[in-house]
């Protein structure tokens, strides 16, 4: 089961590999230069996916954690920690090249913005989710506690999604899940779309060969304990 | 000063049609350098973005290299 989940994996995380590849190209040689931002908007098709797999890896940390402190699983706990590793990877990306863009777009890395401040608290949390960990007199505490951590972090995906709206600051709305349906131009669309599905097979990918690894790895601390 | 009005007319023509052209030209160079600019944002996005993907895949290596390790000692 273990080795299955390790090839599917690689396999996964391959063709997320491919698939972004193929978005690269679409990015500088297919898509059309934005009319109003110009060449700095395609930072957007790093941006957005980044922050799309930022929200479904802490939306997965959510849940795994959820399922933990209800049956003890302890493979839920390791999905939890392996989706909480790639979402800080991911958040930290959208955090950089979030204020590349500001600086072309607001002549600011970073303003005190509520959607750019949530992240960067969203960030944090699954920074302390980690920290949390090891930082209790028994693992075991440490990952209850932990799960605690990844449930409430989770309460800020709605929260940064509907900041645009609610507190109307310099971020732009979102061009595709916004009321009244997709704004951007079909070809910004589509990379953006070929783009999403890159970065998720990678993640997804790679998160289930770390679960591979620290599930194999916890088999053989269990087998050197007994 | 009705001898040097048409020069003053004249001179104020000229100046109306070359100041917007000094103007569009300096806004070009400027346009030019943000471009650049906006070039550098855009592939050091893409750079440290995958470096940080690298990283990560490279992190995961390490352990799974770490448990090959335990495994062999078994």
């Amino acid at each position: 089961m273990n080795a299955r989940t390790g090839w599917f994996g690689i396999g996964m995380a391959l063709a997320g590999v491919l698939v972004s590849a193929y978005t690269l190209w679409m990015v500088f040689f297919w898509v059309p230069t934005e009319v109003s931002m110009g060449i700095v908007q395609r930072i957007f098709y790093i941006h957005v996916p980044s922050a799309w797999v930022a929200f479904l890896a802490f939306g997965i940390v959510a849940v795994s954690s959820a399922v933990y402190l209800w049956l003890g699983d302890e493979r839920a706990d390791i999905a939890a920690l392996s989706a909480a590793e790639g979402g800080i990877i991911f958040t930290t990306i959208v955090l950089i090249t979030g204020p590349l863009w500001g600086k072309i777009a607001w002549n600011a890395y970073w303003t005190g913005e509520p959607r750019l401040t949530l992240t960067l608290v969203l960030g944090f949390i699954y920074v302390g989710y980690l920290m949390v960990r090891n930082a209790t007199d028994t693992p075991e505490r440490g990952k209850r506690f932990a799960a605690v951590v990844g449930i409430v972090g989770a309460l800020f995906i709605p929260l940064i999604h509907m900041s645009v709206y609610w507190f109307r600051g310099l971020h732009p709305d979102p061009v595709i899940l916004n009321p009244e349906g997709p704004t951007a131009d079909p070809e910004i669309q589509t990379t953006l779309y070929v783009g999403l599905l890159g970065f998720t097979l990678l993640f997804l990918g790679l998160m289930a060969l770390r679960y591979s690894v620290e599930r194999a790895h916890r088999t053989l601390e269990l087998r050197e304990a007994a | 000063m009705t001898r040097r009005l048409p020069i003053l007319l004249v001179l104020a023509a000229i100046g109306l049609v070359l100041v917007p052209d000094a103007l569009l030209a300096q806004n070009q160079n400027l346009g030019a350098q943000r471009l650049g600019r906006a070039y550098l944002h855009v592939f050091a996005s893409y750079a440290i973005g995958w470096a940080l993907i690298f990283g990560w895949v490279v992190y995961i290596a390490r352990r799974l290299r770490a448990v090959e390790r335990k495994l062999d000692r078994e």
